[in-house]
């Protein structure tokens, strides 16, 4: 039988997965809720830090610079794929953008992939070098527990900007009445910018949390897509808090199952969540 | 039969003569004929995809895992059954197309909006890749094995052609058989009703169309056909893998396909094929390492800036010169038999 100390390691670890399939629902919620567009491509904006930051730690950056690197990095591309690519999507709007949405970001995660993939081949990772912390009997990974920290204060810092600044609050705004906010003198298509590029960051953050903690390559970017897509599905695509409290459970649920039944089986229960919720709660996804 | 008072019919021989003819200046490459093979199979599946995509509404992006469920089916049936994969073929069809049916079935009755049928399948094409993958037992998971079926070297040794021709001239006819059905099929009242759902589903349902019916009817269609196509891309491959059926192997292309050659066009799907594995066979050649960002980029743009379709375009350029690339199903009757062997 497995050990309580085994038992409290693995959810440890399972509550860390979970904290980066929070932010990466995060991600995807930020912005179907704000602009309608489901980024499709968000994988591809997780693995673009992870590697960069990698990259740079191999020649010699230190750590925290080298993340802030990564961030950057993905922060800008995506205000540069904003500014492009989402304008020529918002000028349609209903059923209409949604799928042009899916759609173009389908094809960016595609390109995204074939380029990166004649660049950075190999796989990557970003040891942190935090070592393993005792708890009285139990030893559980010291990364993992770096990786909830990071997660949660990000979180909070988001939910205290979106609650307490104007901009916030104006992004708020705009998910719960979009004319309303108009009328009232926001203009959505720069809260849309802000939040696009937020959403960027922390998809990046989630990769560079994911690279702490395993190794990761360019063909990761489309699994860490459906993870968002799912965790965003389950949680109700508009709702913040629910892309949290979905993230972490289905963190937690699927390094469980995987522990115990087999990380083949484990895949399959997070995306069987998905179609269970999307059969009987079709109304999350609907505009 | 009077071909006179059948325009699609003459049309569909036309094309079906010149793919017939096509191998003919390239058989002594495998190569060439390993890329016509290509364009005949995804003409299928975006034939497919426009049955139930074009004129339902219904995103199918699951189009690889479909594929993936025909083509072990097939393998697994002719094996444990012990009859040859000819028999197992139809099962394994009738299979893929009563998945296909339920997802539709449930969709329709639920009244899903296009882009949560696209998110559901997207799932489901992800489900679908991890059990190919995990079930070994059955699919041998990423390994794999060898996919000879359907005894074409014992015919190819009879004629004395090379395998691959024999197999592409069987493409051939399973693709002319779909043809034929989606011109009977958008012709008939099965067409009216998908059109007038399209256009207005309230308002078909206020005359009395049965709206779950007939997208369920749809989904079953492009359920079989994909069914069949994935089984004869594994058979076309000689080797099958989960790899062969992802969603950027399959759905991405089929899409495209389907774009590019126009969307409810009669033979958008074959233009579109013959366009796209034209410009795959290039890049490979000579750009390899960029197939897959220059096809992103594709993807991109074709939904940007032409998701009426490129041939459309293309096509009124030509036909100012009198040359007519066919297409547009609309309104004529065709008289043809359906013809699903």
């Amino acid at each position: 039988m497995v050990s309580v100390s085994t038992l409290a390691a693995i959810t440890i670890d399972g509550l860390a997965f979970g904290a980066s399939l929070a932010l990466l629902g995060v991600g995807i919620t930020l912005v179907y809720g704000l602009g309608e567009v489901l980024n499709l491509a968000i994988g591809a904006f997780a693995v673009i830090a992870a590697i960069a930051a990698s990259l740079l730690v191999s020649d010699g950056v230190a750590l925290p610079v080298a993340a802030a690197a990564g961030l950057g990095l993905v922060g800008v591309f995506g205000l540069v794929i904003d500014r492009t690519l989402l304008s020529l999507v918002y000028r349609s709007d209903g059923e209409e953008r949604i799928l042009l949405g899916i759609f173009t970001t389908l094809g960016l995660a595609v390109m995204i992939e074939g380029v990166l993939v004649n660049f950075v081949s190999s796989r990557y990772s970003l040891p942190l070098g935090v070592s393993p912390i005792d708890v009285g009997t139990t030893v559980v990974t010291g990364t993992s527990v770096v990786t909830i920290v990071v997660a949660a204060v990000v979180l909070l810092v988001l939910f205290a900007f979106l609650n307490r600044t104007f901009l916030g609050k104006a992004t708020r705004t705009i998910f719960q009445d979009e004319r309303g906010a108009q009328l009232v003198g926001i203009d959505p298509r720069k809260i849309r910018t802000l939040v696009f590029v937020l959403s960027a960051l922390v998809a990046g953050l989630a990769g560079l949390l994911i690279a702490a903690r395993s190794n990761i390559g360019v063909g990761n970017a489309f699994e860490f897509t459906t993870f968002a897509l799912i965790v965003s599905i389950v949680g109700g695509v508009r709702s913040l808090v629910g892309a949290v409290v979905a993230g972490v459970l289905l963190g937690l649920v699927n390094t469980l199952a995987g522990f115990f039944i087999g990380s083949y089986v484990a895949t399959i229960i997070l995306f069987g969540a998905a179609i269970v919720f999307l059969l009987v709660r079709p109304e999350v996804m609907s505009s | 039969m009077n071909t006179e008072t059948l325009p699609g019919t003459r049309k569909l021989a036309l094309v079906a003569a010149v793919f017939v003819i096509a191998p003919i200046p390239v058989a002594g490459s495998g190569y060439y004929i390993g890329v016509l093979s290509r364009i005949l199979l995804f003409a299928l599946f975006a034939l497919a995809l426009n049955i139930v995509f074009g004129h339902n509404d219904q995103l199918f992006l699951f189009m690889g895992g479909l594929g993936g469920i025909g083509a072990y089916t097939t393998a697994l049936v002719a094996d444990t059954v012990g009859v040859t994969a000819w028999l197992a073929l139809p099962v394994a069809a009738l299979l893929c197309g009563v998945v296909a049916l339920s997802v539709s079935w449930i969709s329709a009755r639920r009244r899903f909006t296009v882009i949560l049928i696209s998110i559901l399948t997207l799932n489901l094409q992800l489900v679908l890749s991890e059990a190919f993958v995990g079930a070994r037992d059955l699919t041998g998971g990423s390994t794999g094995f060898p996919y000879e079926l359907f005894s074409i070297e014992a015919v190819a040794e009879a004629v004395g052609v090379p395998t691959p021709v024999v197999l592409y001239y069987v493409i051939l006819g399973f693709l002319m058989a779909a043809m034929v059905a989606y011109v009977w099929l958008i012709n008939s009242k099965y067409g009216m009703a998908f059109e007038a759902i399209r256009e207005d589903e309230a308002a078909a349902e206020s005359i009395g169309i049965d709206v779950v019916r007939y997208k369920t009817i749809a989904g079953f269609v492009a359920g079989v056909i994909i069914g069949i196509a994935g089984t004869l891309l594994a058979r076309e491959a000689t080797y099958i893998t989960p790899s062969i059926f992802s969603f950027v192997a399959v759905d991405v292309i089929a899409l495209v396909v389907l774009i590019v050659g126009g969307i409810r066009r009669t033979y958008g799907p074959i233009v579109g094929a013959v366009v796209v594995e034209a410009i795959e066979a290039t890049l490979s050649n000579y750009a390899a390492n960029w197939r897959a960002a220059i096809f992103g980029a594709l993807l991109i743009l074709l939904f940007l800036y032409f998701r009426s379709g490129v041939i459309v375009r293309a096509r009124d350029l030509l036909e100012s010169r009198d040359v007519s690339f066919g297409g547009g199903g609309g309104g004529t009757s065709v008289e043809t038999e359906a013809d699903t062997d």
